[in-house]
């Protein structure tokens, strides 16, 4: 059966699931392969019948192989602003896919764990998305994507520098993993400088997943690997896997000091972040982000009981601007949309509390 | 808080410097004041637009003299590349080959590609790069006495060294 953007809009990506390894601080885990057709130049170098012939192939490839099945694919090029916002929003598509120009377009597989980008930076660009601490299996998912896709399509490749890729950062494996962190506890106590400087050492990057500069907004991290060459796939997963549980134990050993210490405080906090998410008429998405986290610890903590995490998750994205445009059936002005935020988030909560 | 530079939008941008060893300098600034004083990235940068920005660090020399040297294949020329700090095509990598070598040593740490190849074994130096790997692999699980993925190893490299066997 055919889904319809409409469809994904209401439903939920598997990777908000709230569940999977280390969930508590692991929102989510990502792979991503870039691949290049070898017989076409890349992006910069391309026609306009260059792009649509080659999405033609690649589409073709894509459904043969039933690789994104059930299957959704969106022309973001006639694609609205709106809905192309909501596939980024949704952590489908990179921001740079959609604001780009030409034909291009994503492949979406059940339940958003699979999704392939179409005339990106790459000629494909195939991400697995997953909840909690995944990201062996995300890698093998994508390499079975791939290796199904190669069946159809000849990739560029050369013997020394790998898979060739329009950047040279990515040559080699093509293989980006990341994994998404909530690091409030480090963050409150000033501890989090001390995880970047350790996470640098292993050539992993993290940055603020929403937000800039070093505060990010609602302490949320993503760390991913640097280098794509030089390295097995397994290698460049193991990295990164293998760092993960003493981040997640310090930040667990962080929640339990302040709770044991200043346990007053932290309640407060969390209940006062409760009840403006509850109440407020009119809040901005930086001011949702940074009230969820604060939700997101005090249930991990068991401070407040009731919201479950797949909850949090789904706010976090719900609440975001195309999503609420898209529920609204319309465009807003900031303005509006901080109002229907309001009110979206009084309606999930009250109806939780009805339960 | 407003922006301690021009004092007129509000502060966006949270640096904490590091000078010397010790040393912190704690600057608020505005978004357009933190890129003009060259802070911060334009907004919303993604991984690859920081790779990007990195990658032109990285990829560009200054104070050499930039070769005219042109891609048969897609006509982009090195000094075009230096720009964009992307390929046109698969070709431009053996087209600019050595002007781009060093620098992709510098960012990778490498310049052998040791991962999967199409087709599953492929052939040539991958192949024997993957080898290498696997062999690399092998012992160390044999060093942490992990036999059942050492047997997968060896069954791995099996396969690459007698394709066909199975």
């Amino acid at each position: 059966m055919m889904m319809t953007l409409d469809d994904l809009a209401r439903q939920t990506g598997a990777w908000l699931g709230g569940s999977g390894p280390l969930s508590e601080v692991v929102i989510s885990s990502r792979a991503r392969l870039a691949r290049n057709v070898a017989s076409f130049n890349f992006a910069t170098r391309m026609t306009p019948e260059d792009k649509t012939d080659l999405e033609r192939h690649a589409r073709a490839a894509i459904e043969a192989e039933g690789v994104a099945a059930p299957g959704l694919y969106v022309d973001l090029f006639g694609a609205s602003p709106v809905d192309r916002k909501l596939l980024v929003e949704r952590h489908l598509i990179s921001r740079e896919h959609e604001e780009a120009t030409g034909q291009r377009g994503v492949a979406i597989g059940a339940d958003e764990r699979v999704s392939i980008m179409v005339n990106e930076e790459d000629h494909l660009r195939i991400q697995a998305l997953l909840a909690g601490l995944a990201v062996g299996e995300a890698w093998r998912r994508v390499d079975e994507v791939d290796t199904a896709l190669e069946r159809r399509l000849d990739f560029a490749f050369d013997p020394a520098y790998g898979y060739l890729t329009a950047c040279p950062t990515n040559i080699g494996t093509g293989l980006r993993v990341s994994v998404m962190l909530h690091l409030p506890a480090l963050a409150i106590t000033r501890q989090i400088e001390k995880v970047f400087q350790a996470v640098a050492r292993l050539n992993l990057a993290v940055r603020g997943f929403y937000g800039e500069g070093t505060e990010a907004t609602g302490h949320f991290y993503q760390v991913s690997n640097q280098s794509s060459l030089g390295k097995t796939e397994e290698e460049i997963v193991r990295n990164i896997e293998a760092v993960m549980p003493q981040i997640v134990e310090h930040e667990l050993g962080a929640r339990e000091a302040l709770l044991s210490k200043e346990r007053l405080r932290l309640e407060d906090r969390t209940w006062r972040a409760y009840g403006m998410l509850r109440h407020a008429r009119t809040v901005s998405s930086d001011e949702t982000l940074a009230l969820l986290s604060a939700v997101r610890m005090g249930v991990q903590l068991g401070v407040l009981t009731g919201v479950p995490l797949k909850t949090v998750n789904e706010l976090m994205v719900f609440t975001q601007p195309a999503h609420l445009q898209k529920k609204e059936g319309r465009d807003l002005s900031p303005a509006e949309r901080d109002a229907a935020r309001g009110a979206y988030l009084r309606a999930r909560l009250a109806e939780l509390e009805s339960n | 808080m407003d922006c301690e530079n021009c004092g007129k939008a509000p502060a966006k941008v949270h640096m904490t410097e590091i000078v010397n060893a010790n040393e912190k300098i704690v600057r608020h600034l505005c978004q357009e004041c933190a890129e003009k004083l060259g802070y911060a990235v334009k907004q919303h940068h993604s991984i690859s637009e920081l790779l990007a920005g990195l990658t032109q660090g990285l990829l560009s020399s200054r104070h050499e003299d930039v070769p005219d040297v042109k891609c048969p294949s897609c006509g982009l020329t090195f000094a075009q590349f230096q720009t964009t700090g992307r390929f046109g095509c698969a070709q431009d990598y053996e087209a600019f080959g050595e002007l781009i070598r060093p620098r992709i040593e510098r960012f990778h740490d490498a310049t052998q590609h040791v991962g999967k190849v199409p087709g599953g074994n492929g052939s040539g130096l991958a192949r024997a790069g993957r080898l290498r790997a696997l062999r690399a692999q092998l012992s160390d699980a044999v060093e942490h006495e992990a036999y059942e993925r050492a047997a997968g190893i060896r069954d791995e490299i099996r396969s690459i060294e007698e394709p066909g066997r199975d």
